[in-house]
C-alpha cells in the first residue's frame, strides 16, 4: 500500500466515528481530493465537509472560531506554503486559545510541499519554522505506525496542533516496521535498538534512516534508530539514553530551516554524552541550487558513513 | 420604548462615558503600564448591541473595545482592575486591554490585530449552525480594518455557507492617526456588499433609542435569511486635539488612537461635543435636560462608588 493511501484509511476511519465534526478545505471533496489524501472523507452524525473558497487566512482562522464555538475541525491543505497566508491566526489567535484548556479540536493538516520539482514554492517545505513561529505542536508521519497512531492519539484531541504529510513520499509503499517504542505525545518512535550507533531521523527522514540501519546491518553493525516525529524540540531523555550507551550518533535531517530542532538535540547529545563519532546528514544549502525545480533529496553516500564503522 | 427602559438606557450612555473619563484621568496621571483604545463617542452602538444580546449570541471584539466591554460587564471595576494587570480583573491579568474578552457575558474574542477578528467569527457561526444553537454573532470592525483581505474573505466565506453574522463596522472614517482621504480610495459599502448578495444598512445619529430598534430588526433578519449583513456606523472619536505647527497652536489635529486624551476632563454634565457626534448630546432628544442632569449626578456617584472612590 502507498503512503497516501494508509493516511487516507486511517484519517477515513477516525473521522467517520467523530460526530460533529467539521472537515474543510479547498478541494477537500472535489477532483484529485489533494492526490487522494480526502478521498471518500466521511464525518459523524451532525458534521460537515465543506469544500472552502480560496481563502487561507480566514480559513485558518475559521478553525479557531470553531474551536471558541465549541466545534471541532480539521483544515486540510493542499501545500505547506498555503499557511503562510494565515500565520496572524497561528500566533495570534492561537495565543488567545492556548490560555485555556479547549474543549474542542483543531488540526490543521498541510501536506507539506517537499517535492523540489515545484521550484521556488517548495523551497518553503521547513513545516519546523512553521510550528515554532508560535510553540505549536507539530508531527510528522513518515510510516504505517506513527499515522496510526498520531492520527489516532491527535487528529480530533481537543487542542490545537499541525499535522503534516510528505508530498514526496505520496507514491511511496509505506514503510511498515516493527515499532519498539512511542511516547505517549507521539512525538518519539523506536524502530530498532542497536550497540554500535544510535540514528535519529528528523522531519521526514525516517526512510533515508532506516536505508542506513539495514546496510549497517547487513555488515553486522547494529544500530538503534529513532523517529523524531515532533518538529519543535521535545524531551530526549529516551534518545540520549540510548546514545550514552552506543557512543556513536548518526543525526539525519531533511528539513530546510535554519533553526531545527536537530540542533537542539545536538547541542543536548553533545553536552551529556561522551560521543566517539558525531555524523550529521544535512541538506546542502550552498548558493540558490535549493531554490529552483530540483529533485529535492537528501543526498547521503551511506558506504562513506558505514566505513567509519568498519 | 417606555420611560423606564428609556432612563436605564440613558443611564447607561452616561455609564459608559463616565467610566471612560475615570479611565482617562488615571491615564493622564500614567497609572497604566498597558495601551488603552477609549472609544468616547461610541457608546450608542455599544449600548445597542448589549441590548440586542441574548441567549447564545456571541461577541467579537477588536483592540478598540472598551465600551463593549463596559457595556456588557455593568461595571468599570473588573475593567480597571484588568487594565490596572490585577488578579481580580476581568480576565485575571491575562489579557489588558487590547484583547479583553468576557465569555460570560457572550465576549468570546477580541483581537488586537486589524482583521484578524473576522476570520474567528466566522468561525463561530459555523458553529452555531452545525450545533444549530440559533445564536447570532455579532464582530465589530472598523473603517481601517475594512481594508484587509480578511474582509472580503470572511464575508465571501458566511454568504457561500449561509451563516448568521452582523458585521459592525464603525467608520470614525480614520485609522490610527491617517483619515480615509489620505490613506485610499473610498469603499462604496453598499454596492460592495451588494456583489456579494450581502445585506447593508447604515447607522448614523448615535441615537441609541433608534440603533436599539434597528438591531433588534437586523438580528431577526439575519437569523431568519441565515445570511450576514453589514451595518455601518458612522462614528466620531471625541476627545482629538491640536498640537502646534507650522507656528500655528491649531496647527495639527491629533486623532485619538491609544494614549490619553490630553484635552478632555470629567465634568458634572459628560458631554464632549455640542453636536449629534456625541451620544450623550442626543439624549437630549428624549429626555429634558433636568431628567438628564440630575440621571448623570446620580450615575457619576454609582460609578466612583464601585470603584471605591467616593
Amino acid at each position: 500500500m502507498k503512503y497516501i493511501q494508509h493516511i487516507n484509511e486511517v484519517l477515513g476511519k477516525k473521522t467517520a466515528e467523530t460526530e460533529g465534526l467539521v472537515l474543510f478545505g479547498q478541494n477537500i471533496a472535489a477532483g484529485s481530493h489533494i492526490s487522494g489524501l480526502t478521498k471518500g472523507l466521511q464525518v459523524g452524525k451532525e458534521g460537515l465537509i465543506i469544500n472552502a473558497t480560496n481563502a487561507e487566512s480566514t480559513l485558518t482562522g475559521l478553525g479557531f472560531g470553531m474551536m471558541l464555538g465549541g466545534v471541532s475541525s480539521v483544515f486540510f491543505m493542499k501545500q505547506l506554503d498555503f499557511l503562510l497566508l494565515g500565520i496572524d491566526q497561528l500566533v495570534n489567535t492561537y495565543n488567545f486559545i492556548r490560555r485555556k484548556e479547549p474543549e474542542a479540536s483543531y488540526t490543521i493538516f498541510p501536506v507539506v510541499s517537499d517535492l523540489g520539482w515545484h521550484g521556488l514554492q517548495s523551497s518553503f517545505d521547513n513545516f519546523g519554522d512553521v510550528a515554532s513561529i508560535a510553540r505549536i505542536p507539530g508531527f510528522t508521519i513518515t510510516n504505517k505506525i506513527d499515522a496510526e497512531e498520531i492520527i489516532g492519539t491527535h487528529l480530533v484531541r481537543p487542542g490545537f496542533r499541525i499535522i503534516g504529510v510528505s508530498q514526496r513520499l505520496f507514491g511511496s509503499d509505506v514503510l511498515d516496521l516493527p515499532k519498539i517504542y512511542s511516547n505517549a505525545e507521539k512525538t518519539i518512535f523506536q524502530y530498532a535498538k542497536g550497540d554500535r550507533a544510535t540514528i535519529v531521523a528528523f522531519n521526514f527522514a525516517l526512510p533515508y534512516g532506516w536505508t542506513l540501519y539495514e546496510k549497517m546491518r547487513d555488515k553486522n553493525i547494529e544500530a538503534s534508530v529513532f523517529s523524531v516525529n515532533s518538529v519543535t524540540p521535545v524531551d530526549w531523555t529516551e534518545i540520549t539514553a540510548d546514545v550514552k550507551k552506543t557512543k556513536n550518533l548518526i543525526v539525519i535531517d531533511d528539513g530546510k530551516s535554519e533553526n531545527m530542532s536537530s540542533d537542539n538535540f545536538l547541542l543536548k547529545a553533545v553536552g551529556e554524552c561522551e560521543l566517539e563519532k558525531k555524523i550529521v546528514l544535512k541538506r546542502d544549502m550552498e548558493g540558490n541550487g535549493w531554490l529552483y525545480p530540483n529533485p529535492d533529496l537528501l543526498e547521503i553516500d551511506y558506504e562513506s558513513v558505514i566505513k567509519k564503522f568498519l | 420604548m417606555a420611560d423606564s427602559k428609556k432612563i436605564e438606557t440613558a443611564r447607561e450612555i452616561l455609564r459608559l462615558r463616565f467610566s471612560q473619563l475615570i479611565v482617562n484621568e488615571k491615564y493622564k496621571a500614567g497609572e497604566f503600564k498597558i495601551p488603552i483604545h477609549l472609544a468616547m463617542g461610541h457608546e450608542a452602538i455599544a449600548v445597542a448591541v448589549d441590548s440586542m444580546m441574548s441567549g447564545n449570541d456571541k461577541l467579537v471584539l477588536s483592540h478598540r473595545n472598551i465600551h463593549y466591554n463596559l457595556a456588557r460587564s455593568g461595571k468599570l471595576k473588573p475593567v480597571l482592575d484588568e487594565y490596572f494587570l490585577k488578579k481580580e480583573g476581568l480576565a485575571g491579568a491575562e489579557l489588558g486591554s487590547m484583547n479583553l474578552a468576557n465569555e460570560e457575558k457572550g465576549i468570546v474574542y477580541s483581537s488586537s490585530i486589524l482583521g484578524n477578528n473576522l476570520p474567528v467569527a466566522t468561525g463561530l457561526a459555523l458553529a452555531e449552525k452545525v450545533k444549530r444553537s440559533g445564536g447570532l454573532v455579532t464582530v465589530v470592525t472598523g473603517d481601517g480594518a475594512m481594508e484587509e483581505g480578511t474582509f472580503y474573505e470572511s464575508l465571501v466565506f458566511m454568504k457561500s455557507n449561509s451563516l448568521a453574522v452582523s458585521v459592525i463596522v464603525e467608520n470614525n472614517e480614520w485609522s490610527m492617526h491617517t483619515q480615509i482621504g489620505e490613506r485610499r480610495t473610498e469603499i462604496d459599502l453598499p454596492k460592495f456588499t451588494a456583489a456579494l448578495g450581502v445585506s447593508y444598512e447604515k447607522l448614523e445619529g448615535n441615537d441609541v433609542f433608534n440603533y436599539i430598534d434597528r438591531l433588534g430588526e437586523a438580528k431577526n433578519s439575519i437569523l431568519a435569511g441565515k445570511s450576514p449583513m453589514v451595518l455601518e456606523v458612522k462614528i466620531t472619536t471625541l476627545g482629538g486635539w491640536y498640537v502646534e505647527a507650522d507656528g500655528r497652536k491649531d496647527g495639527r489635529f491629533i486623532h485619538p488612537h491609544a494614549g490619553p486624551l490630553p484635552e478632555t476632563s470629567i465634568d458634572e454634565w459628560p458631554e464632549l461635543e455640542n453636536s449629534a457626534d456625541d451620544p450623550v448630546f442626543v439624549l437630549r432628544e428624549n429626555l429634558s435636560a433636568s431628567e438628564l442632569e440630575s440621571l448623570a449626578r446620580e450615575v457619576f456617584r454609582k460609578v466612583k462608588e464601585e470603584i471605591g472612590e467616593l
